[in-house]
């Protein structure tokens, strides 16, 4: 919970929204329907993102796309370059990858290393057919080479920035994604 | 926010649960909620501690507890490695601390210890510049058995506030009751003792440690309103030293029969450390009843270990780093 | 050599005295004392003057009981390093216990153990030969040829006597030669396995325990084995409030029980072996000012017979917390025991139940005490932590300084029918001049003994012998000590120190 000097909304309740229906849009689209589709969100805010874009799939193309949860803590590569122990949590994921079309979901897309974890984390558990990624914000500055198939908004942002999604399902209050400036 | 507050890795080792606050037992029990299910996926593996090497140093035999031990570090991918000795180190002519450097200076992070007698793993850890995991030291402490079972309880009673804990068997020599002791207390459960005195020592001297203890020498009236029981396991030198007329006896008046479980709570949880001594402490049949959780403690003690190794292992990397 | 000491506080409890004054030293002998008021001889060449300004001027100590290791064990100490060890810490007399390899348990043995010590010694060494032939606990030693060899006591100490009827035997038999019979008293068979004592501690930590009913069994054994033989009986390094009680009770009735206290159970507990487990969770995150606090508060509260010092000490009392859990040097035989019997202890010193204070100085290698806690070699190294824990009594107001004293100098003599060492003019200059105030902490590692097992190591004691002397020689001196003037004030201090109260002479 840093500090923040002057906040900024990049994107409010109803443009979340809209990028979420968006992504539900072009998913569907890109994959010709979602028969396949398995959505899994990366812990935390992925999830509820996840349960989002399920639930639009739902009302257009009629179909229930299962959706499951990552936990990647046991993946990462800054587990000892960190002060405090992160919590591990349980990965949730009851339908079998292998052989599916696994939508990884995440709020934020910057460096990609969380995205590397879930890779790994991911094919422990199967072989899925493809793996796509689906993020609400992607804001650059990437240290991998890796990149989102589906973008809500593309946000440029200097290093010392931080972006903040807020999803009432997880954080108290209303939709909303902030940027603003590190005091640290 | 609701996420609850990470805890700073400030635990170097674990040598029984009498310095946890009941916070960090949540969190380790959460963590281990988080390793069970690796453990139950097909591929139960996950890269986190590679390169970390734990030692698995064992003076008493226990071939459960090590398997246990040598699973959990496996599945967060450490390297384990076996020291198995009988014996105390005087007895073999090699200081334990002798020992000890060895293994240190061979690249040892963790050092699982067991041993016959009480207070060697704090001994270790005056000396050892990694972490020491007590795997049970004499009749002292038994810190990981405890967690593992505070995990069961937690798990099939949704909280231990307030639940009634007894704790039937050979109490005066038992690591496992002690260390139980200290976790059931901080989770805020009631625990009732029972024992034959020979084999319970002064009630006092118990109460003097942990004062809101319940002890009874009836098993029947201790298992009234229990929500689980502790069956521990009853050696058998303990009739030849004397302490026990017969076995027989003790069967009749401190086993958890049929008939004893029959009368409690429905759904009264039966725990056992194992290994079992079917038909001296408890009946072969209750074992396997429905109310037994004895065998997910098993599984349960490898995702709690598991836990226990994520968070020391990341204590001393991020001191060396 | 003669020596002017000056200054002092003269405590001689032999005469009951208690002045402020000089003494002169002269031909190995106390040859004059002075009053403040007196002249003093003119300086010359051949008079050494020793400023004792604020020190206590004392007979010196006798302890009944230290093991000197030699022959058998001079890794753990020899009669050199035991006797500057002694020295160092007051004592002018000291008693071997016979639980070398060999044994003191033949005349040979004996003289040359007597020869050695003659030769290395800083002070004088007593025998104590084994009360059984190699202290196996069946058949008699050869008393009466020990006796002629130089033994002054018998015992067996570090195994006790298992069969009642050579307990009896070694009684009746010492009779004839009018020497105690010094017993280690444990039943084995109430203790087997033991770690610690057994109480609330030993529960916690799952350590065997050693009852201390299987101390007090074998103090009533033995009490009625004396009555029956007439013999004497001296009990060893009593430790629990029933063994107190048993000897008072014995000595009401007239029979011949003498016994020692040593220092460590005088004023440590049990809860030692907890070290810093012995602050809970919360406290822990306390200072150290407050964990001290809570301790002082814990003893204080068995300290009945407490007397509010002016000038308490500023670490109101030790500080387990300085130890690990389980620290091995904390193991002894018989073990620390509670704060109830560390009371009763003392309450047996002050009404003279207790005869003496005997350190059972007992070194060992760091190899022996490195170990798990069960298998740690028992015994605390003594000698040089002895008067500091004994004036803590003092400073805390439990024990009035002239019976601390009493029970270093005239009570072990009493114990060996002896004439006490005194500062009596025309007696042979057995001294300690102790500076009651000193503050020092305890660091085993400049120990002279070679035993560096002391549990006390870290901790901070009021008091501290400055110098000794036996027979008119310095045999240990604090560095620089008596050389310069000291500005001390004196006078005012001297209140207290005599309790007439309490004087039953």
């Amino acid at each position: 919970m840093s500090a923040t000097a002057s906040e900024k909304e990049i994107l409010n309740g109803d443009e979340i929204r809209r990028a979420i229906t968006r992504i539900a849009h072009e998913i569907a689209e890109r994959n010709e329907g979602v028969q396949q589709v398995l959505l899994v969100g990366i812990r935390r805010r992925g999830v509820p993102l996840a349960s989002r874009i399920a639930a639009v799939l739902s009302n257009v193309e009629g179909v229930q796309v299962p959706v499951g949860e990552l936990d990647i803590t046991l993946y990462r590569d800054d587990l000892t370059l960190r002060a405090t122990v992160p919590l591990v949590r349980t990965t949730r994921i009851d339908t079998d990858v292998t052989d599916r079309v696994v939508i990884l979901v995440d709020d934020v897309l910057y460096t990609g290393r969380t995205v590397r974890a879930a890779l790994d984390a991911l094919v422990d558990l199967g072989r899925p057919a493809r793996i796509q990624l689906a993020v609400l914000v992607d804001r650059g500055h990437r240290e991998l080479p890796i990149r989102a198939d589906f973008v809500g908004k593309n946000v440029p942002t200097s290093r010392d920035e931080v972006v903040e999604v807020r999803l009432s399902e997880v954080d108290a209050g209303e939709d909303r994604v902030l940027i603003a400036h590190s005091t640290r | 926010m609701t996420l609850p507050e990470p805890i700073r890795p400030t635990r170097r080792h674990v040598l029984d649960l009498d310095d946890f606050t009941r916070h960090e037992i949540e969190t380790l029990l959460d963590t281990a909620v988080g390793m069970k299910e690796i453990l139950s996926r097909e591929i139960a593996q996950v890269p986190t501690l590679r390169g970390v090497s734990v030692v698995n140093m064992f003076y008493e035999d226990s071939t459960r507890t090590r398997i246990s031990f040598e699973l959990a570090a496996k599945a967060l991918s450490a390297n384990v490695v076996n020291f198995a000795a009988r014996g105390s180190s005087v007895e073999k002519g090699e200081s334990l601390l002798d020992t000890m450097r060895t293994l240190q200076a061979l690249g040892a992070d963790i050092l699982v210890l067991r041993h016959s007698y009480a207070g060697t793993a704090h001994l270790l850890a005056q000396h050892f510049r990694g972490a020491i995991i007590n795997a049970g030291d004499g009749s002292h402490a038994h810190p990981t058995q405890a967690l593992l079972d505070l995990f069961t309880l937690r798990d099939k009673l949704g909280t231990l506030e307030r639940r009634h804990i007894v704790i039937v068997g050979d109490i005066l020599h038992s690591r496992v009751a002690r260390s139980n002791l200290w976790g059931l207390t901080a989770m805020g459960a009631h625990v009732t003792l029972c024992a034959p005195p020979t084999l319970l020592g002064n009630e006092q001297f118990w109460l003097d440690t942990w004062p809101d203890l319940r002890i009874v020498y009836s098993l029947d009236a201790a298992l009234q309103d229990a929500d689980a029981v502790i069956v521990l396991r009853l050696q058998r030198e303990r009739q030849e030293a004397g302490l026990l007329p017969s076995l027989r006896e003790y069967a009749q008046f401190f086993a958890l029969s049929q008939a004893r479980l029959q009368a409690a709570l429905t759904g009264m949880l039966v725990l056992h450390p194992g290994p079992l001594n079917e038909g001296v402490e408890i009946a072969p049949d209750v074992a396997v009843s429905a109310q037994s959780v004895i065998e997910e403690q098993v599984t349960n003690g490898v995702a709690v270990r598991m836990a226990l190794l994520y968070h020391l292992a990341l204590h001393l990397r991020q001191k060396g780093a | 050599m003669r020596y002017l000491i000056t200054h002092g506080m003269i405590i001689d409890p032999s005469q009951r005295v208690a002045t402020i004054g000089h003494v002169l030293i002269e031909n190995g002998k106390v040859a004059r004392m002075y009053e403040m008021t007196d002249r003093l001889p003119d300086a010359d060449q051949d008079l050494v003057i020793i400023d004792a300004h604020g020190c206590l001027i004392t007979p010196g100590f006798t302890d009944l009981h230290v093991h000197l290791r030699e022959p058998g064990e001079e890794h753990k100490e020899t009669i050199a390093t035991g006797t500057h060890a002694a020295a160092r810490g007051g004592f002018t007399t000291i008693c071997a216990m016979p639980n070398t390899r060999p044994a003191y348990d033949t005349p040979a043995v004996v003289r040359q153990v007597r020869q050695m010590a003659r030769d290395a010694s800083a002070v004088q060494v007593e025998v104590i030969g084994a009360a059984t032939a190699g202290r196996q606990g069946r058949t008699l030693s050869e008393m009466a040829n020990l006796v002629e060899a130089g033994c002054i006591a018998f015992s067996d100490d570090g195994s006790p006597i298992s069969d009642p009827a050579v307990m009896r035997n070694a009684l009746a038999y010492s009779r004839m030669l009018d020497v105690p019979i010094m017993s280690h008293c444990e039943d084995t068979r109430l203790n087997a396995g033991w770690a610690m004592h057994e109480g609330a501690v030993s529960m916690r930590l799952g350590l065997p325990g050693y009852p201390a009913a299987a101390e007090e069994v074998q103090i009533a054994r033995d009490i009625h084995l004396a009555a029956m033989t007439g013999g004497h009986l001296h009990v060893c390094h009593v430790s629990t409030a029933g063994g107190v009680e048993l000897i008072r009770h014995a000595r009401q009735r007239g029979i011949r029980v003498t016994a020692e206290v040593s220092p460590h159970h005088l004023t440590l507990t049990d809860r030692w072996v907890l070290g810093t487990l012995d602050s809970p969770p919360s406290a822990a995150q306390g200072s150290l000012t407050q964990r001290l606090d809570q301790y002082s508060h814990v003893y204080a509260a068995g300290m009945q017979s407490m007397r509010q010092s002016a000038d308490l000490p500023l670490p109101a009392w030790f500080n387990p917390t300085l130890l690990p859990p389980f620290d091995p040097s904390t193991r002894v035989s018989p073990p620390l025991r509670t704060e109830a019997d560390v009371e009763a202890l003392i309450a047996g010193l002050a009404d003279g139940t207790l005869d003496a204070i005997a350190t059972d100085h007992a070194p060992h290698a760091l190899v022996d005490k490195q170990c798990e806690y069960g298998l740690a070699a028992c015994g605390i190294s003594g000698l040089e932590t002895a008067l500091g824990l004994v004036l803590t009594l003092v400073h805390r107001g439990a024990l009035d300084m002239l019976n601390a004293i009493a029970c270093l100098t005239e009570g072990p003599a009493r114990v060996l029918k002896r004439t006490p060492s005194s500062l009596r003019i025309g007696t042979q200059a057995d001294l300690v001049i102790i500076d009651p105030d000193q503050q020092w902490i305890v660091d085993v590692n400049q120990f002279v003994s070679k035993g560096k097992n002391s549990p006390l190591h870290g901790q901070r004691l009021k008091g501290r012998v400055m110098l000794t002397m036996v027979s008119g020689q310095i045999v240990y001196q604090e560095p620089g000590f008596g050389m310069t003037p000291r500005v001390t004030p004196v006078a005012s201090r001297l209140e207290g120190i005599l309790n007439t109260d309490d004087d039953d002479a």
